[in-house]
């Protein structure tokens, strides 16, 4: 318990991973909360790959790390947009409201 | 020329059937009529050439079956029985065609009716010239289809397609006899063709065949077959029943099909097969005992009928009686004789009636006619000149077919020859009283119909009546005519030769004098008597029938044929149907096979439509199934 | 190692609570704020760990930038207002236990997955970047990025540009009936088209509305 290893920061990313995955399917109250959910789990993963780098000694994991950062930043204005203009042509973003792929 | 004779019908019924409505109702109407017509003209030529020169050929058109041992030809086979057929369906097919033009005026499917009675013309011929069994059934079950699709002509009619199905299914009765009596005969001898059998024939007198556990010979089983098939198609008792039906077709219909050629088809296989049905005596007596019955029978019922067309549909089943109970005591050739006039004769009556009928406006029961002899004067005289041919009246063509029947049957000298001339006797007597009938009710005595004034009645157009009065010269002259050729002293040598085949020499004596007089004479003194009877005094009549109500009935129901047959045959059949219906269709292979299919299908579509409700979180979830599948496979291997 | 517990498990507590709030809270606005409260933990726990540099980018890109950019959406939207509506309609929330157990599963997968890891022994020695002690975190980083990566990092480049051009695009639009300055117009004008010269009648005047 005391001695922290990278078996508890993978554990952390595990359960933030877990909670962003149910945020997807969950709420039902409008999208930007998946892609908040997806920003979680892109944090989980992101966790994941800083602890094994610090805890291998490679700095490799960093630089995904850092380019992860950068395309869930550009997701994210995407994402964003997107759902600004849904909004705007269809006057919700709720979840349920969403329906129109199954044609 | 032989070709031309066979295959101008099925060009006429093909142009008209199938670019009907390019060449229009009049052009289809002339250009069939015109085919059938030169098609009649040959048969005509080639008749003369098999009567003066003695002419038969065999024309093979191509190879039609070659399976094994089994070799089937489409041939035309020429000789005296086949011509003399020839003659028969081109001369009334030919008329029919004309006198249609004028009977179908009215109706709108003018096409599709010339269509049919050429393709029925093109069937009949190639029945007629087959030369081999097969070939045989081919046109056999030819003119029962376009029997069947003209007695449902007018197939917005219920009755008309009841009608039609019942012809096509008590048919069937009578091929299923035919088909197991080709199968039969190719088993026995190898093959199907007519002259190859015939040879055959006598080598297989005394083989004996065990059938369904019955020891008979072969050719007696064989025989009782193919004259199984001839009573269906000939409408003899037991099967008749959808003859009188069939009148619900148009007239001209009835005249072809149902009076001079179709019918007699059956008549025509007898006497074709003669080289195997004159080793079984028993199949000789059968065909004797059937054909007298019927003549007797459907004579009775005759009497009662009310529907102009029902009562002559009787008669031809009653004169079909004649022809089979001659061919049964031996006389093939005045069999055919009779079959030679009948058609003129019955035509006529046929035609005539249809002319009645068209006067009539479509009123087809004869209490509702009368007193219109004057108006229809064409029509009287020439129904007149059909009636006296056929109760025989003396010197007109009935007389000397029916006669020479009757005197060979009482020259046959044997039980079922005696049997066979008292019968025949009785029935000319029967024939006699309910054709006049027939002629005072609907000619005579007061006019009864309350539709159409009398003033209104006007004769048919020329083009009906002209086919009318070639029919009534032939119904007039044919028996004079042709009686020696056909059955004259020397008609078996000169004309028929190897068409049909008599095993013991004709008996040619004289009949005692009383026979030969007594048949024309109670035919001529029914005459006064019908006419008291039906238009004087019609009250003796209805007193007899006060009193012998149930004897009225029971003619008037036609024996209760159809009652029985009802009870006997189809109400168990429509029961047993309906069980295997609900029980095995419904229940066991629609339920397990189709709709249990289909059920499961659309089950599990709806289970996947739900899938596909176009919800995000529906999908991530579906994918995270997935997943969590894939991982535990993993995980767990 | 004892402070390293402490304040492992104190931001790691803080994360997952505001993780799972981003995913339950009511208001959008709470979720947004959760989420920034979840960055900025996790962010510490990189510092904390010696990930310095990308404990400070997590902070500037993720809280200054996708965060509020994130509450401007949300409160641009306004769909803090439509959380009335979903407590009016019927939901079905058969899903959820579904859901929650499938999730489950792959937890405890994970889990598993974790639990069982061994190390190589030289898992050390193999890497292929070691990270010198000699360097701060983010001099390291700079070392690698701008020799090794060069290229993938002028990608990522490129990446954040298309995307900003993606969002302008999709989010620009053109507006009828405002009136707005159009530089263009306005130095294009010349005297010509700006100035007409009338002849005015005395006593007569002249009609301007044409």
């Amino acid at each position: 318990m005391i001695n922290i290893g990278l078996g508890h920061y993978l554990f952390l990313a595990a359960i933030i991973f877990i909670i962003g995955v149910i945020g997807i399917f969950l709420n039902r109250k409008n999208v930007i909360i998946i892609l908040m959910s997806i920003e979680l789990i892109l944090l989980a993963v992101n966790i994941n790959l800083v602890s094994f780098s610090i805890f291998t000694q490679d700095l490799t994991g960093q630089i995904f790390t850092m380019f992860i950062l950068t395309v869930a930043a550009a997701e994210a204005a995407i994402g964003l947009a997107i759902i600004v203009v849904y909004y705007r042509n269809k006057g919700s973003i709720r979840v349920e409201d969403i329906s129109s792929l199954k044609g | 020329m032989e070709y031309a004779i066979i295959f101008l019908p099925l060009i006429g019924a093909i142009v008209s059937g199938f670019f009907g409505r390019f060449i229009g109702d009049r052009f289809s109407e002339i250009f069939t009529s015109l085919l059938v017509s030169i098609s009649a003209i040959l048969s005509f030529v080639i008749f003369y050439i098999v009567v003066a020169q003695g002419y038969a050929n065999n024309i093979i058109i191509f190879s039609w079956i070659t399976s094994g041992d089994l070799q089937v030809n489409w041939s035309i086979k020429i000789d005296a029985l086949s011509s003399t057929m020839l003659v028969v369906v081109g001369i009334v097919s030919s008329l029919v065609h004309i006198y249609s033009i004028g009977y179908m005026v009215h109706d709108e499917c003018k096409t599709r009716f010339m269509s049919y009675l050429s393709l029925f013309t093109f069937a009949m011929l190639t029945l007629v010239t087959s030369d081999n069994f097969l070939q045989l059934f081919f046109g056999w079950e030819g003119v029962g289809l376009s029997s069947y699709l003209l007695i449902g002509f007018w197939y917005k009619k219920p009755s008309a397609n009841a009608a039609a199905i019942k012809a096509f299914v008590v048919n069937r009765v009578g091929d299923f006899g035919f088909a197991l009596g080709i199968f039969l005969i190719f088993y026995y001898f190898g093959t199907l063709n007519y002259s190859e059998v015939f040879a055959q024939t006598p080598y297989f007198v005394g083989k004996q065949i065990n059938f369904l556990g019955i020891e008979t010979s072969v050719i007696t089983l064989t025989c009782l077959l193919l004259f199984l098939g001839c009573m269906g198609k000939s409408a003899q008792i037991f099967l008749h029943t959808w003859l009188p039906d069939a009148m619900e077709g148009p007239t001209p219909v009835s005249a072809l099909i149902h009076a001079a050629t179709m019918v007699t088809a059956g008549v025509f296989l007898v006497v074709r097969c003669s080289p195997i049905f004159e080793y079984s005596q028993l199949a000789l007596n059968l065909v004797c005992i059937v054909g007298m019955t019927t003549a007797f029978f459907t004579a009775t019922i005759a009497l009662v009928q009310n529907d102009i067309k029902r009562i002559i549909a009787y008669s031809t089943c009653s004169q079909l009686g004649y022809m089979f109970f001659a061919a049964g005591v031996g006389a093939y050739h005045v069999a055919m004789f009779h079959l030679f006039t009948h058609a003129f004769f019955k035509a006529l009556l046929f035609l005539g009636s249809g002319s009645v009928i068209h006067s009539f406006k479509n009123e087809q029961d004869i209490r509702l006619m009368g007193g219109v002899w004057k108006k229809l004067p064409y029509t009287w005289i020439l129904m007149l000149i059909g009636t006296l041919a056929l109760t025989g009246f003396p010197f007109l063509s009935g007389y000397y077919s029916k006669d020479a029947i009757i005197e060979f049957a009482y020259l046959k000298n044997s039980t079922v020859g005696f049997y066979a001339a008292a019968i025949g006797i009785l029935t000319a007597v029967l024939t006699s009283i309910y054709s006049w009938r027939l002629l005072f009710k609907t000619f005579h005595g007061r006019y009864s119909n309350e539709k159409i004034k009398i003033d209104k009645m006007h004769e048919s157009p020329m083009i009906m009546i002209v086919p009318l009065i070639l029919l009534a010269v032939g119904a007039i002259g044919s028996g004079y005519l042709f009686k020696d050729l056909f059955i004259g002293h020397e008609s078996s040598s000169e004309f028929w030769r190897n068409s049909i085949l008599f095993l013991k020499p004709i008996n040619y004596d004289h009949p005692p004098t009383w026979l030969i007089l007594l048949t024309p004479l109670l035919v001529i003194i029914s005459i006064p008597i019908s006419y008291y009877l039906f238009l004087k005094n019609k009250k003796i009549l209805s007193k007899y029938i006060q009193s012998h109500k149930q004897i009225y009935e029971f003619l008037l129901n036609k024996w209760y044929f159809d009652e029985l047959y009802d009870f006997i045959f189809v109400k168990p059949i429509k029961r047993l149907g309906l069980i295997f219906w609900k029980n095995g269709d419904i229940k066991t292979i629609d339920q397990f096979g189709p709709d249990g299919f289909a059920k499961l299908v659309k089950f599990f579509s709806y289970k996947a439509v739900q899938f596909q409700n176009g919800y995000i979180y529906h999908y991530a979830l579906v994918m995270l199934v997935g997943l969590s599948i894939l991982l535990t496979y993993l995980i767990l291997i | 190692m004892i402070t390293h517990a402490i304040f492992f498990y104190f931001f790691s507590i803080i994360a997952i609570f505001s993780a799972i709030m981003v995913v339950a809270s009511k208001n959008t606005v709470y979720s947004v704020f959760y989420l920034i409260l979840d960055f900025i933990s996790i962010s510490c726990l990189f510092i904390m760990i010696g990930a310095e540099f990308l404990g400070m980018i997590m902070l500037i890109v993720y809280v200054g930038a996708v965060a509020v950019l994130f509450l401007f959406v949300v409160m641009m939207l306004n769909v803090s207002g439509i959380k009335d509506k979903q407590f009016k309609r019927k939901v079905s929330y058969s899903h959820i236990s579904f859901g929650s157990l499938i999730s489950l599963i792959i937890f405890l997968e994970l889990i598993i997955v974790v639990g069982g890891w061994k190390y190589k022994p030289n898992i050390v020695e193999i890497s292929s970047i070691r990270i010198d002690k000699d360097f701060t975190n983010t001099h390291a980083i700079g070392n690698v990025i701008y020799t090794d990566y060069i290229h993938l990092f002028q990608l990522a480049g490129l990446i954040l540009l298309v995307s900003m051009i993606g969002a302008i695009v999709l989010t620009y639009r053109k507006r009828e009936g405002i009136k707005k300055q159009s530089y263009f117009k306005q130095i294009s004008r010349e005297k010509k088209e700006a100035v007409t010269l009338v002849e005015v009648e005395s006593n007569k005047g002249i009609n301007l509305d044409d």
